[in-house]
């Protein structure tokens, strides 16, 4: 790939930061992008992927193998993605050149087995070309419809053997229920090994997610009170301002439910609640995530109606800004019931959280784009001091995911003046304030990860399938008797129906209004 | 990680009949194995350290190219012994010269090339060529080959990757007449490394046949005389051949201390305002505190404007320098060789940094830096009392030179980091004439 010129990543503001990214190196491979042609190839993958290329993550020995249907040259693929990045590539033009002469293109039908071991020809070709040395990773940003029988046709072909040199990457949605997800899980596993099977969960590669971890096992003043006998309730949010977008044909199949919470919301919730791994081992981490998740339950699995709430947002917004409800945008059902919001409360069934009510929402269309843990304190057991607001607030810890990533502690402080009044004070850490740096967007993070084989931040068959059965009821429910779970309409804009309040004012609480 | 043997006995092979051994190896079948587009790695391995011990007595053999604790334990006892000042490194050039004056007669199988590093191994090159010099310089050449495989808990589920192993071992002539032969034996498309495991100044010409570009070439600039190592290093670079520095990069936890120092957005802005930075490094070889202060220098767009020497204790010279910041004013540097105990494996290692910057309208701010193993006194003294004070331990890296280099190859490495391309002509620059 010849001289790299420097990068002065111009976001940096700490000048003895740039380029000190040494961090775990990625081996010689190719990488082979199923969907080439398709919306997340140029939209999210080719960008993280010029990323890795500018920070010098990827080793000089690397090909991206871009593979579809439509008959592309290798020079067209490269000429489509620059059209793609056409901002990047224009402020970095050199580094583009010399990126790009690491990607290929093969036209290739995944169901045909014919194209696909034809694709193992060229990639022995490659591996000569870039000393690749026979490493490959598979990304398949196809449909999930072909998700199973990809893995077979590259089993089939013999580009799997290897546990230790192939691995494949698999995208969201994986299964849409208990039953679909294992069966997939079964067809990928007849094709490899566990540990090539990387299933992308995108709020596993934000920082803040992964400071999760960091903060409850690298510090010893939190796991101590870390349980039922401190914390009175949880509540795990991920709010979005944005409506459904171009995203009609698959959401309308899909709904909040499996869109946000069965995956992101469920990583957060488990890695709120897990136990301390013995070590940091990816086996280790996914272990106890799994064992949470399969402790896990709906508050009331015999009413599932009881604890949870869906809607679905409508018309809205001001007259100067209008927003259109969910079943008049365009793709939508006009009759749909697909929730665009939903709120549910669970239990986790273990020494750690016995009693404890968990808290998740999620919608479209809400007031802030926003994502975070709040963890409630219990009262102080006697009320020795007025308080500024009636009754003393209850300690909080916020985990901020996004935006301003960081945390906060709402505690109680003297007010000052005369007297011994107490109000509540906001102690904050922003990732921002203290690192200036911004993290690598969730992709780079998580393709460099799939690369360097590292599974920590992808979720394994078990934890998958325990996230799915744990919503199962719900699911069975809006199949069978969908008017026992109806759909509420929000105003768009708002937080969501009244009814979600409702969820939790019955044990005398509220939604944190972040 | 163990290093481990070769499984099998290499095999003595007149020279001339190298080339066709190995073609016939690898067209029996190695050619599908992953092995097969790797890379070659061509190590110049004089080991003159351990020879000198093992031919004085001082240890045991088998010369093996690598070292380890024994071997590291003998040379500081050897340094005294030698006369040397005790702040000489174990494995700094002038100790393994000095042992050449010694008598002595023993000697020991000589199985340098044979070692091959787990962690190099894993990377499974296609070819290993090592040049093993040895000490009476009219030996005649002799090579062994030997196909390579991974132990079996190594190996991936599949049958799995072979590569080969050459040795070409001899006195320095010999070496030299056997250089005609090591073309044809370097895979021409498959990335070459060449590692220079000895010190920079010596055979001058024989680095220069080996490591032509495009091969990589990996150095230690602690290892030779210092003018010669930033020279040959600054040339290099220039030649756009990637260059690797196992000096540079031993500075790596230096480097994210001070960057670490610097995140907070708060701290940044007094990174405009340094005004002064020291350095204390042991013994007299400054390459690793210069490339260091002109990483610092670099990064910050400071201009230099002069560098002179400072005497110091026992003889030992200090280097000072002015660099002018992008306002105009003026910013002090000084790289100072302190006394230590027991000094670490190689010459010139860091014992402290202090960074003080003077924002206008606040408080002046030190950031001290100390190596894990020793204090940094001298930084700590002085005048810091009415400062904000930040200090940090920097940890000790602690890998084997094969570790690094294993960290290299395994990928990534096809172009001179710009850091060190621009840090390597500053610090030559630095360096006082
Ligand atoms: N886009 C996003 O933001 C996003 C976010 C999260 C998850 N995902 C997931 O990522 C995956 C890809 O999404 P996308 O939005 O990129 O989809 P898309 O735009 O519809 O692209 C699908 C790609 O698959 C290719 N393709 C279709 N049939 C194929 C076959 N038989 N063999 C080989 N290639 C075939 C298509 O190219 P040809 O027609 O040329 O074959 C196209 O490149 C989906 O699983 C989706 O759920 C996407």
């Amino acid at each position: 790939m010849g001289k790299r010129a420097i990068e002065m990543a111009h976001t940096l503001t700490n000048p003895l930061r740039v380029g000190l990214r040494q961090e775990r190196v990625i081996s010689p491979q190719c990488l082979v992008i199923f969907g080439a042609s398709g919306d997340l190839t140029h939209r999210k993958l080719i960008p993280a992927l010029f990323e890795l290329f500018r920070q010098r993550r990827l080793p000089s020995e690397f090909a991206v193998l871009g593979c579809a249907r439509r008959p592309w040259s290798d020079e067209e693929f490269r000429s489509r993605m620059a059209e793609a990045l056409s901002e990047e590539v224009s402020q970095h033009q050199s580094a583009w050149s010399q990126f790009s002469a690491c990607l290929f293109y093969e036209p290739v039908d995944l169901q045909q087995q014919q194209d696909v071991e034809r694709l193992g020809t060229r990639l022995e070709a490659i591996d000569r070309l870039k000393a690749t040395r026979g490493n490959r990773t598979f990304y398949l940003s196809v449909s999930p419809a072909f998700y199973g029988s990809g893995c077979r046709t590259l089993a089939n072909a013999g580009l799997l053997k290897d546990p230790n040199r192939s691995r494949v990457v698999i995208e969201k949605p994986f299964g849409r229920d208990y039953g679909s997800a294992e069966q997939l899980n079964r067809i990928v596993q007849a094709c490899g090994q566990e540990q090539q099977i990387f299933r992308i969960d995108h709020y596993l590669g934000k920082e803040t997610v992964q400071n999760i971890l960091v903060l409850r096992f690298a510090n010893t003043i939190f796991e101590p009170i870390w349980n039922r006998n401190y914390i009175a309730n949880v509540q795990i949010t991920a709010a979005e301002t944005v409506g459904v977008e171009e995203r009609a044909g698959y959401y309308e199949s899909s709904g909040a439910l499996r869109d946000m919470v069965q995956n992101h919301l469920t990583q957060m919730l488990a890695l709120t609640t897990m136990e301390a791994p013995g070590r940091f081992d990816p086996e280790a981490i996914r272990n106890e995530k799994a064992k949470v998740l399969q402790a896990s339950r709906l508050a009331n699995e015999e009413e599932p109606w009881k604890c949870c709430v869906r809607g679905q947002y409508s018309e809205g917004g001001s007259p100067a800004m209008p927003l259109t409800g969910y079943r008049a945008e365009p793709g939508v059902n006009p009759n749909s019931t697909t929730e665009t919001y939903v709120a549910m409360k669970l239990f986790i069934d273990n020494w750690r959280w016995q009693g404890v009510p968990f808290y998740l929402r999620t919608g479209k269309r809400l007031p802030k784009r926003l994502s975070e843990v709040v963890l409630t304190f219990r009262e102080a057991p006697v009320h020795l001091f007025d308080a500024a607001g009636g009754s003393p607030t209850a300690n909080q810890l916020i985990l901020r995911i996004q935006p301003d990533e960081g945390a906060g502690f709402v505690f109680e402080v003297k007010a000052p003046g005369s007297g011994m009044r107490s109000r509540p004070v906001d102690m904050h850490f922003s990732y921002d304030e203290s690192f200036g740096e911004p993290s690598d967007e969730g992709y780079v993070r998580l393709l460099a990860d799939a690369m360097l084989g590292d599974p920590t931040l992808f979720t394994r068959s078990d934890e998958v399938e325990a996230a799915w059965r744990l919503y199962t009821p719900l699911l069975e429910l809006i199949e069978d008797a969908p008017w026992q779970l109806p759909i509420h309409p929000y105003e768009a804009g708002t937080w969501g129906p009244g009814a979600a309040d409702n969820l939790m004012a019955e044990e005398g609480l509220m939604w944190r209004r972040p | 990680m163990a290093p481990q043997l070769t499984l099998q006995a290499p095999l003595a092979l007149p020279p001339s009949e190298v080339p066709g051994y190995l073609n016939n190896l690898w067209s029996e079948g190695l050619l599908g194995s992953a092995g097969a587009a790797t890379f070659t790695l061509l190590v110049w391995e004089p080991s003159w350290l351990q020879q000198q011990l093992i031919r004085t007595g001082r240890i045991d053999g088998p010369i093996s190219g690598l070292l380890n604790e024994e071997l590291l334990e003998a040379a500081r006892e050897a340094i005294p012994a030698c006369g040397l000042p005790c702040s000489t490194a174990p494995t700094a050039t002038e100790l393994a010269w000095a042992l050449g004056q010694q008598p002595g007669e023993h000697t020991a199988d000589d199985l340098r090339g044979q070692f091959v590093d787990r962690a190099i191994s894993a990377h499974r090159p296609r070819r290993l060529i090592t040049l093993a010099p040895t000490l009476a310089a009219d030996k005649p050449l002799e090579t062994l080959v030997a196909a390579y495989c991974p132990l079996p808990e190594e190996r991936s589920g599949s049958e799995d990757a072979c590569g080969d192993v050459v040795v070409l071992r001899g006195g320095m002539g010999a070496l030299h007449q056997g250089l005609a032969m090591l073309q044809p034996l370097i895979e021409p498309d498959l990335p070459c490394w060449v590692w220079w495991n000895g010190s920079m100044d010596e055979s001058p010409e024989l680095l220069e046949a080996l490591a032509v570009p495009p091969r990589r070439l990996v150095v230690d600039s602690s290892s030779g005389d210092p003018r010669r190592c930033l020279d040959l290093l600054v040339e290099r670079i220039a030649t756009g051949q990637a260059v690797n520095d196992l000096n540079w990069l031993r500075l790596r936890s230096w480097r994210e201390s001070l960057a670490m120092a610097f995140d907070p957005p708060s701290r940044q802005s007094a990174l405009d305002r340094v005004v002064q930075l020291d350095i204390d490094m042991e013994g007299h070889h400054p390459v690793k505190g210069l490339l260091l202060a002109a990483w610092i220098a670099d990064r910050l767009g400071w201009h230099l404007q002069s560098s002179y020497w400072i005497p110091g204790d026992e003889g030992q010279q200090g280097i000072g320098a002015e660099f002018e910041r992008n306002d105009g004013e003026s910013v002090q540097v000084r790289l100072m060789p302190v006394p230590v105990g027991i000094t670490k494996t190689h010459p010139g290692a860091l014992v402290g940094l202090r960074l003080i910057c003077a924002p206008p309208g606040q408080a002046p701010l030190c950031v001290i830096l100390c190596s894990e193993s020793g204090g940094c006194m001298r930084l700590e003294a002085g005048g810091a009392a009415s400062m904000e004070l930040a200090e940090e331990v920097v940890p000790l890296p602690n890998e084997s030179e094969e570790m690094e280099m294993a960290r290299l190859l395994g990928g990534g490495h096809d172009s001179t980091n710009p850091l060190l391309a621009a840090a390597a002509p500053l610090a030559a620059k630095l360096l006082p004439q």
